[in-house]
C-alpha cells in the first residue's frame, strides 16, 4: 500500500478559490481524516485525489504514481487510477443486483469469472452481507447500502480508499455501531484511508491522523490527542470540541507561567504558555476543564442557566460582559459562583493588533 | 488468494480519449444539422442570382428589393396585427383560466387541466380545418346561424379571425406556464393577507396577479413568436383572400410563382430568422432568470384555493365554453364531416352517412402512401431524434466537454427556426451539397426525416435533460473510480437508467413528427407526400371530405400510438 503525496493542491471554480496550496502526506495504511465545516474543501480534496476535479495547480502522487502534476500537465482521469470510492449517497447503481454492482469493476478489469466470484462472495463476507447478494439496491436499508457500497469500493483491491461523509445519512446509533465495524475493517485490511466529515466525534474516534480544514486551508495536521488537546489555532479549538475563548493582556510572566488580566471582568488568571508583558492574547479553556466553587475562589461568576445532559450537567455562566460554558457531574450549582482551572488546562494564544 | 488484477488502461486515438471522439462527433452532428438551413438562406439573401448557379455576385440588392417592391410592407403590418393580436387573446383565455383551475375551489379541476393537453395530439392544421367547417362563410355553424338571424356577424377569413383560432391553439402553452407559476408559489403571502382581512377577491388582485407577471411576460414573448412563424391558419384563412403574412409570404413567393425569386426568398427568410431568433433569446434568457427566481425562494407550501362564489360560475362557463367551441366542436365536427356526403344544417347529415371519404383515400395510391411515409417518418425520426437528443444531454450535462454549452445551444437553436424556412434552407442546401449528394436525398423520405427531425429535436432535448438532473452525478462518479471510462459509464449506467426518458422523448417526438408538415412543403416531392401536405393539396381542390377522413386518421394513429406506449410503459414501469 502506497503513501499518498498531495502538494501546492491549488482549486479554483471561476474567480473563486476553494483550496489554497494544500500540502499533506498520508502514509501507508494509514487513515487520514480531512475535518472541517461545511464548504470548506474537503470533499473538493478529496475529489481531486479521486481525478473527480481537476485541480487548478499541483500535484498528487500515489506511491511511484503520478496523478496530478500541473506544470507536467498529467492528468490521470478517475478509470486509471485505480482508488476505490464511497459516497455520502452510497451510489449504488439502481438497476443492477448487489453482486452485480460489485461485479462492473471486476468485468471491466477482465476478471476470470471464477475470480470474480470469489472475489464478489469475499467482498460481500467481509460486510457481512454474503445472503442479500441478489437484492437490488432499493431493496436494501440503509445501513446495508451503505455497506454494499463499501464492498463494491473493496472488491477489486484498489490501492486507496476513499470515503466522504459515508455515514453522514445513517441515523445516530446506527452511526456510531457502523463507525466501530468501519475501524475494524480498516485496521484489519490495512487500506491507506482518506476520509472526510465534518463531525469532529468521528474524526476522533477513527482516525490515525486528522487534517483540520477551513476556507481551503490545512489549519492543523495531527493525531487525534495533538488535535484536541494542543490545537495550532484558535480556530481548531473551536472546531474540534468545544472551547471557550478569554480576551486579556499578558501582566509579568515567570518562567513558563503567564499571568493574563481578562477583558471581561478584569481579574488575572494564570496559564502556562509563551508571552511578553502588555502582549494582546487570547486564552482558550474547553468548558469540562473549568471548575465551578465557592464564590471568592477564582473569577467571580453567576450561572445563568443550566441543563441536564444525561452524563453530566452543562452551565452557562456569565463572567463580566461574557458567556463561559461550563460542564460538571453537580447538578445543584445556582448563583453566585467562583471559576477556577488548572493553569496546564488553558492554552494561550497571541492575538493580532486590530 | 485471488489473483491480482490489472487497473484499466484506456486506448487513445491521436493523443485524445475516445469520449471526446464522441462529444466532438455530436457537436459536429448537430452544427451541420443546424447550420445546414441557415447558412445557405442567409448566403442566398446576399446573392443576386439562385445559389446553385455559377458565378454569383454579393449584393444587399435583395433586401433593396424586399422592402421596396415585394409588397413586404404590408406583410409585416399584417404579421404585427395578427402576433399582437394572437398574444392578447391567448393571455385572455390563458391567464383566468390559471387561476380558476390552480387557485380557486372549481369542481373538475383535475379533468379540466388535462383536457388543456389537447394541442399535443391535435395539429394546427386540423384545428384551422375544423374551425372552417364550423366558423368558415359556409360552415355548419354559421350556417345556422345565418337562418336565425339572417347574417353572420363574423368572419374568418380575416386578421382577427386567424388570431382568435391561433390563440385558442396557442392558449395551453400560456395556460401551462402561468399554472406552474401559480402552483409554485408561497400560500403563506396569502394566508397573510387573508389574515389582514383581505377578502378573496382582494387576495386575487392584489397578491396572484402581481405573482403572474413573469410568465406572462414569457409565454407571450414564446406565443408571439410562435405566430410569426406558423403557417397552418394563415395558409387557409389569410391566403384566399389575400392577407398576406411572413409565412405565406415565403409560401407564395418560393411555391406558387413560376419563376422563383430566390433572392427575395433569401432575404425575407433571414428577416424572420432574426425576429425568431431574438425572440426566443429573449424568452429562455427571462425564463432562466425566473427559474433562479423560484428555486431562491425554496420549499413552496401547497396552494390554498380561494372561493369566489358566483365568480366561480362565472370561469366554470368561460372555460367550457372554450374546450367546446374552441375545441371540441370543431374536431367533434370535422371528425363526423369525414363520414357524410355534405355537412349542413339545411339537410340532416345523418342522411348521407357514408364511407366515400375513406374510400377515396384507399384506393388512390398516393394517398394511402401519405399515411405510411407520415408513419415511417414519425417512426424513424422519433428513435433517430430521441437518440440525438439523449447524446446530446449527455455531453451537454454530463461531460467535461470544452464546448458542452455549444452542444446544449445547438440542440434547441431549431426552436427558433420557423418550418417553412428549415424547408427552404435544406432544400438550397441540398442543391447545393458537394458531390451531388444532396440530389440523392432531395425529394426523398431521408430529406423529410431531416428536416422534421430538426424541428423535433428541440422537444426532444426538453424532455430528455430534466431526467437527467434526477440522477445523482455520484452514479456516474462512481462508475468512473470503478474504472468506466466515460463512454463506459454511458452504455452501463447513465443510458441504461435513461431508458424510461427515451422512451419518452420517444412518444413525444413521433406525435411531433406525426402533426407536422411544414418543412414537408419545399422538401417533398410527389413521392414523399405526407399527411400535411395531401390534406392541403385535397383541400385546395375543393375535397373537404376526404381532408376530414385523413385529418381523423392522423388523429385516430396518435391517440392509438399514445394510449399504446403509455400502457407499455406503465407496464414496464411496474415490473
Ligand atoms: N462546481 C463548483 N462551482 C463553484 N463552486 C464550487 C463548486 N463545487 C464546490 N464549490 C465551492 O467550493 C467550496 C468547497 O466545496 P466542498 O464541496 O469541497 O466543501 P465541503 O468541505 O465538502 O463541504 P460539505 O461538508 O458541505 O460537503 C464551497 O464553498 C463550494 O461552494
Ligand atoms: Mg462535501
Amino acid at each position: 500500500m502506497p503513501d499518498v503525496r498531495v502538494s501546492q493542491l491549488y482549486k479554483t471554480f471561476g474567480d473563486v478559490t476553494v483550496l489554497h496550496e494544500v500540502d499533506f502526506t498520508i502514509r501507508d495504511g494509514e487513515f487520514f481524516t480531512l475535518l472541517g465545516p461545511s464548504g470548506c474543501g474537503k470533499s473538493t480534496t478529496l475529489n481531486c485525489i479521486a481525478g473527480l476535479e481537476k485541480p487548478t495547480g499541483g500535484t498528487i502522487t500515489v506511491g511511484d504514481t503520478t496523478f496530478v502534476d500541473s506544470t507536467a500537465k498529467i492528468f490521470r482521469t478517475p478509470e486509471e487510477r485505480n482508488l476505490g470510492m464511497v459516497f455520502q449517497s452510497y451510489a449504488l447503481w439502481p438497476h443492477m443486483t448487489v453482486a452485480a454492482n460489485l461485479a462492473m469493476p471486476l468485468t471491466i478489469r477482465k476478471a476470470s469469472k471464477k475470480d470474480k466470484q470469489q472475489r464478489i462472495a469475499d467482498a460481500l463476507d467481509k460486510v457481512g452481507l454474503a445472503h442479500l447478494a441478489d437484492r437490488y439496491p432499493h431493496q436494501l436499508s440503509g445501513g446495508q447500502q451503505q455497506r454494499v457500497a463499501l464492498a463494491r469500493a473493496l472488491v477489486y483491491s484498489p490501492s486507496v480508499l476513499l470515503l466522504d461523509e459515508p455515514l453522514s445519512n445513517l441515523d445516530a446509533k446506527l452511526r456510531e455501531q457502523a463507525r466501530a465495524w468501519l475501524k475494524a475493517l480498516q485496521a484489519e485490511l490495512g487500506i491507506t484511508t482518506v476520509y472526510v466529515t465534518h463531525d469532529q466525534d468521528e474524526a476522533l474516534a477513527l482516525s490515525d491522523r486528522i487534517a483540520v480544514m477551513a476556507d481551503g486551508r490545512m489549519l492543523q495536521i495531527g493525531t487525534p490527542k495533538e488535535i484536541y488537546e494542543t490545537p495550532a489555532a484558535p480556530e481548531v479549538a473551536a472546531f474540534v470540541g468545544r472551547c471557550n475563548f478569554l480576551h486579556g493582556q499578558v501582566e509579568k510572566t515567570d518562567d513558563d507561567h503567564v499571568h493574563v488580566r481578562l477583558d471581561a471582568c478584569g481579574e488575572v488568571v494564570e496559564v502556562t504558555g509563551d508571552a511578553q508583558p502588555g502582549q494582546q492574547v487570547t486564552v482558550a479553556v474547553r468548558p469540562e476543564r473549568l471548575t465551578v466553587g465557592p464564590t471568592g475562589t477564582g473569577l467571580p461568576c453567576e450561572i445563568v442557566t443550566s441543563a441536564y445532559v444525561g452524563s453530566h450537567h452543562e452551565y452557562h455562566l456569565r463572567l463580566g460582559d461574557q458567556t463561559v460554558q461550563v460542564q460538571s457531574p453537580r447538578g445543584d450549582l445556582t448563583g453566585a459562583v467562583g471559576l477556577t482551572f488548572a493553569p496546564e488546562a488553558a492554552l494561550l494564544y497571541p492575538r493580532p493588533l486590530s | 488468494m485471488t489473483t491480482t488484477l490489472v487497473t484499466p488502461r484506456y486506448r487513445r486515438f491521436l493523443g485524445a480519449g475516445r469520449e471526446l471522439w464522441v462529444q466532438y462527433a455530436v457537436l459536429g452532428l448537430l452544427a451541420l444539422l443546424v447550420l445546414a438551413p441557415v447558412v445557405p438562406t442567409l448566403y442566398q439573401s446576399v446573392l443576386d442570382r439562385p445559389l446553385y448557379e455559377a458565378g454569383g455576385i454579393l449584393t444587399a440588392d435583395n433586401y433593396v428589393r424586399l422592402f421596396t417592391d415585394a409588397g413586404f410592407g404590408t406583410v409585416i403590418l399584417n404579421t404585427a396585427l395578427f402576433a399582437v393580436g394572437t398574444t392578447a387573446l391567448t393571455l385572455l383565455i390563458a391567464v383566468p383560466m390559471a387561476i380558476a383551475v390552480v387557485r380557486t375551489k372549481l369542481p373538475g379541476a383535475r379533468l379540466f387541466a388535462a383536457a388543456m393537453q389537447w394541442p399535443f395530439f391535435i395539429s394546427s392544421l386540423i384545428l384551422g380545418f375544423g374551425w372552417i367547417t364550423l366558423y368558415g362563410p359556409a360552415g355548419f355553424v354559421s350556417t345556422q346561424v345565418r337562418s336565425w338571424i339572417g347574417t353572420v356577424p363574423w368572419n374568418l377569413y380575416s386578421i382577427p379571425g386567424m388570431a382568435v383560432t391561433e390563440a385558442v391553439a396557442l392558449a395551453p402553452i400560456a395556460y401551462v406556464f402561468c399554472a406552474n407559476a401559480l402552483r409554485q408559489s408561497d400560500a403563506s403571502l396569502e394566508s397573510a393577507a387573508q389574515v389582514c382581512g383581505a377578502g378573496p377577491l382582494r387576495i386575487l388582485f392584489s397578491v396572484i396577479v402581481p405573482m403572474l407577471r413573469p410568465p406572462m411576460v414569457y409565454s407571450s414573448i414564446l406565443v408571439f413568436s410562435m405566430s410569426v412563424e406558423t403557417l397552418s391558419v394563415p395558409l387557409l384563412y389569410g391566403q384566399p383572400v389575400g392577407i398576406p403574412v411572413f409565412s405565406t409570404f415565403l409560401y407564395s413567393n418560393g411555391l406558387q410563382s413560376i419563376n422563383p425569386d430566390y433572392g427575395i426568398l433569401g432575404a425575407a427568410s433571414a428577416l424572420i430568422l432574426l425576429v425568431t431568433v431574438g425572440l426566443v433569446a429573449l424568452q429562455a434568457k427571462l425564463l432562466k432568470d425566473a427559474q433562479r427566481f423560484v428555486s431562491v425562494r425554496g420549499k413552496a407550501t401547497r396552494p390554498r384555493r380561494l372561493d369566489l362564489g358566483w365568480i366561480n360560475w362565472v370561469s366554470i362557463v368561460a372555460i367550457t365554453f372554450y374546450v367546446i367551441f374552441g375545441a371540441l366542436l370543431p374536431i367533434g365536427g370535422l371528425i363526423f364531416r369525414s363520414f357524410t356526403l355534405i355537412f349542413t344544417p339545411l339537410q340532416s347529415p345523418f342522411k348521407t352517412l357514408t364511407g366515400a371519404n375513406y374510400e377515396r383515400i384507399f384506393t388512390f395510391d398516393a394517398y394511402t402512401r401519405s399515411i405510411t411515409n407520415s408513419l415511417i417518418i414519425a417512426a424513424v425520426g422519433a428513435v433517430l431524434v430521441s437518440a440525438l437528443s439523449l447524446l446530446a444531454v449527455i455531453v451537454a450535462r454530463r461531460s467535461t466537454f470544452k464546448y458542452r454549452r455549444a452542444v446544449e445551444y445547438l440542440a434547441l437553436a431549431p426552436q427558433a427556426m420557423p418550418g417553412l424556412i428549415i424547408g427552404i434552407g435544406l432544400f438550397w442546401a441540398f442543391a447545393y451539397a458537394p458531390f451531388g449528394a444532396g440530389s440523392l436525398i432531395q425529394g426523398t423520405l431521408v430529406a423529410l426525416i431531416i428536416g422534421f427531425g430538426l424541428r423535433a429535436l428541440p422537444s426532444g432535448f426538453g424532455s430528455i435533460a430534466p431526467s437527467i438532473m434526477q440522477l445523482g452525478a455520484e452514479l456516474d462518479n462512481a462508475a468512473r473510480v470503478s474504472g468506466a471510462d466515460w463512454v463506459r459509464t454511458f452504455t452501463r449506467i447513465l443510458g441504461r437508467l435513461m431508458v424510461p426518458a427515451f422512451a419518452g422523448a420517444m412518444i413525444l417526438t413521433f406525435v411531433t413528427m406525426l402533426k407536422e408538415y411544414s418543412p414537408a412543403i419545399f422538401l417533398g416531392s410527389a413521392d414523399s407526400n405526407i399527411l400535411g401536405t395531401t390534406m392541403l393539396e385535397l383541400w385546395v381542390q375543393g375535397n373537404t371530405g376526404s381532408v376530414a377522413a385523413l385529418a381523423t386518421i392522423q388523429i385516430a394513429i396518435t391517440a392509438v400510438f399514445v394510449g399504446v406506449a403509455g400502457l407499455l410503459m406503465r407496464g414496464h414501469h411496474d415490473a
